[in-house]
């Protein structure tokens, strides 16, 4: 997809080196790790990926919902205040829902976990969205809007009338960086690595923090897992 | 048979009068202004309808939907009249088989304008992906529409041959024709039907096969499709009925109003009797997710519409046609169907609604809405979708599309049965 020049290439050393994946297994399944525990809900990651995807106005591939009453209200847990945020994207599901439904398969699940769109196969239906139960996904309802017409990111914009969603940074991946989101957060509460390694972080951390993952009960199997909190974020 | 023996098939003028010339005319109007509405939305994009990501499905679905459901009830009573022996439904066979036709053909036509890409539809035959419902969906509606359309052509041959008409297509009225003809009627029934239940359950498994949306996640959803496809199918041809009687191009008495009356009432209770067995399941457990929304219904901010579809939707018609002097009456009996109709109409707009509104991971500040907004935010954690004039003009277009074909078909077709040739 990406047919522009890749930012990775004009960032310094030290920068590359900060994005870098970790090693992994040459059959990678990409996941990603949000340590609940860490997130300070400053919405970083979510404008850095309208920034990397070039989303125009109004459309937001990644977003951090409040566990609360209200955006950024504090919930009540035991007669207390408490902040919590659930940073939200694409889950890449294993068993995905969108793939199952859409009727001329232009969104699928590559080899590596990634769950992508062929934006110039799909049809606009619509379908995918009413089968993500995520709200992840996102409909291009007309000509992109930009404050002052800008295009910041590295892909080509997506054709009207076609859902889009997160890629996980399909295009640094290939340059072995993790996704915007990733590098980005200032709380270092978004960790990226390989499932099908049993030794790399995303693996020890789901293991040792009791990872969960987002609506278990629709049997989505998705790639992003969360770890819960271990202290109570008391205000 | 209470059909009225009529002389042998002549070829009949068609004459043009001053009401069937404005009629036209209007028809024609409203299909020209929704042929520039679509244009429209093609340049726009999908941002001029009231859809939005939070809402991706609205007006163009719900007419699909209710379209599918009324193409059942003429094809049911055709080939369910003839399966099951039933001779009293013969005066009416032909219009119910024309209306399925019709009925189907919208609904197709509806689903295009709500793709964001209608010129890549090719891509269904190109890269279907089979686990898709809406693959087997967009399937048997070209299976049965060229079903229906060839039993259309099979009940109406004989006269058009008669008639001299170039629609006979050079098929000839001996004996031998004629009998092939019954056997052909009598062998498609056999396929008609489980065609029709088909139809309405893949379209009720677009919908509830998704687990992610709680309200339509229910095995019910099939059942109650064909259930609720049966009350404004039935609604419909007895409407459609009525009308032609009126204009004297249908001859039938009404004992068969009576008979068409009481099988609409019994439609009606078991679409009543699933709606209930759906809501108790949904409402008893009190747990949230599935009783959420039978909440939203029952008493919350979709009750007024609930409680219409369930006591003037389907209470008003089985009030009425519970009692056997109404149902002897042509007058209550098209009230009654009508009134179903709307019933039915509201029931799948709360269906769709209901469905939609309410994200299942609703945590504020919600589903990012997808176009840039003047002020309010890019999200929303629920949203009160209301149709665009554009969406209405289109929807009318296609609607207007519909009556042309029926008035054409109505005018051009043999829609009565011949007693004289019948051969039974």
């Amino acid at each position: 997809m990406p047919d522009k020049v890749s930012p990775v290439a004009a960032l310094s050393p030290a920068s590359r080196a900060w994005g870098e994946i970790e090693p992994h297994s040459d059959e990678p399944h990409w996941a990603m790790v949000v340590d609940e525990e860490r997130c300070i809900g400053c919405w970083s990651c979510a404008v850095i990926c309208k920034s990397e995807n070039d989303l125009p106005l109004g459309m937001w591939w990644n977003r951090i919902l409040t566990d609360g009453d209200g955006l950024d209200e504090p919930a009540v847990e035991h007669g207390r205040p408490a902040m919590h945020w659930v940073p939200l994207t694409c889950q890449h599901c294993e068993n995905a829902p969108c793939v199952k439904v859409c009727p001329v398969g232009a969104t699928y699940r590559r080899d590596d976990g990634v769950v992508m769109m062929d934006n110039d196969r799909c049809i606009g239906c619509r379908y995918c969205m009413i089968a993500c139960p995520y709200g992840v996904r996102a409909f291009n309802w007309g000509r992109p809007e930009r404050p002052n017409s800008v295009e910041t990111g590295m892909l080509p914009a997506r054709p009207v009338g076609t859902v889009e969603k997160c890629t996980l940074c399909v295009h640094r991946l290939a340059e072995n960086q993790v996704p915007s989101c990733v590098w980005s957060c200032p709380a270092q509460a978004r960790i990226f690595g390989d499932l099908n390694d049993p030794d790399s972080r995303v693996n020890r951390l789901i293991r040792e923090r009791e990872g969960e993952v987002l609506l278990e009960e629709v049997g989505t199997r998705p790639s992003v897992h969360y770890l819960p909190s271990r202290r109570r974020s008391e205000l | 048979m209470s059909a009225i023996a009529t002389p042998a098939a002549r070829p009949r003028r068609i004459r043009i009068g001053r009401g069937l010339a404005v009629w036209l005319a209007v028809v024609v109007g409203f299909i020209v202004a929704g042929g520039v509405a679509w244009l429209y939305q093609l340049s726009e994009g999908l941002r001029v309808t009231g859809l939005r990501n939070t809402m991706m499905w609205g007006q163009y679905i719900l007419f699909f939907m209710f379209f599918v459901g009324l193409s059942a009830g003429g094809l049911i009573v055709a080939s369910a009249g003839r399966l099951f022996g039933v001779a009293a439904f013969k005066p009416i066979s032909r219009l119910a088989v024309l209306e399925a036709t019709i009925a189907v053909l919208l609904a197709g036509m509806f689903i295009i304008p709500d793709l964001g890409r209608p010129e890549r539809i090719v891509n269904i035959l190109l890269h279907p992906n089979l686990t898709s419902p809406m693959i087997w969906d967009i399937a048997i509606v070209f299976v049965y529409l060229g079903l229906s359309a060839f039993y259309v052509w099979l009940y109406t041959r004989a006269d058009l041959a008669r008639a001299g008409s170039p629609l006979a297509a050079g098929s000839g009225t001996s004996p031998a024709a004629l009998e092939r003809d019954e056997r052909l009627k009598s062998a498609l029934a056999w396929v008609a039907l489980p065609a029709a239940i088909l139809l309405h359950s893949i379209t009720a498994w677009i919908f509830g096969l998704q687990i992610s949306r709680g309200f339509w996640y229910t095995a019910l959803m099939a059942p109650m499709f064909i259930a609720s496809a049966l009350v404004s199918g039935l609604g419909l041809v007895i409407v459609l009925a009525l009308i032609l009687r009126r204009f004297r191009r249908l001859t039938f008495g009404n004992d068969l109003v009576a008979m068409l009356g009481g099988l609409l009432g019994v439609f009606i209770a078991v679409q009543a009797f699933f709606l209930f067995a759906e809501f108790l399941t949904a409402a008893y457990p009190g747990a949230p997710g599935e009783a959420g929304p039978a909440h939203r219904m029952l008493t919350g901010p979709y009750a007024p519409m609930f409680w219409f579809e369930v006591l003037v939707g389907l209470g008003v018609p089985f009030a009425i046609l519970v009692v056997r002097r109404h149902r002897h009456s042509a007058r209550w009996v098209g009230l009654a169907s009508v009134i179903a109709i709307v019933g039915i109409f509201v029931h799948r707009l709360n269906l769709l609604l209901n469905g939609l509104s309410f994200p299942p991971i609703g945590l504020p500040p919600g589903v990012s809405i997808g176009v840039a907004q003047g002020s309010g935010g890019s999200f929303a954690e629920s949203y009160w979708y209301a149709p665009t004039i554009v969406e209405w003009l289109i929807v009318g277009g296609v609607l207007a599309v519909g009556a042309l074909l029926f008035t054409l078909a109505a005018l051009v077709l043999p829609l009565e049965e011949r007693a004289a040739h019948d051969g039974g």
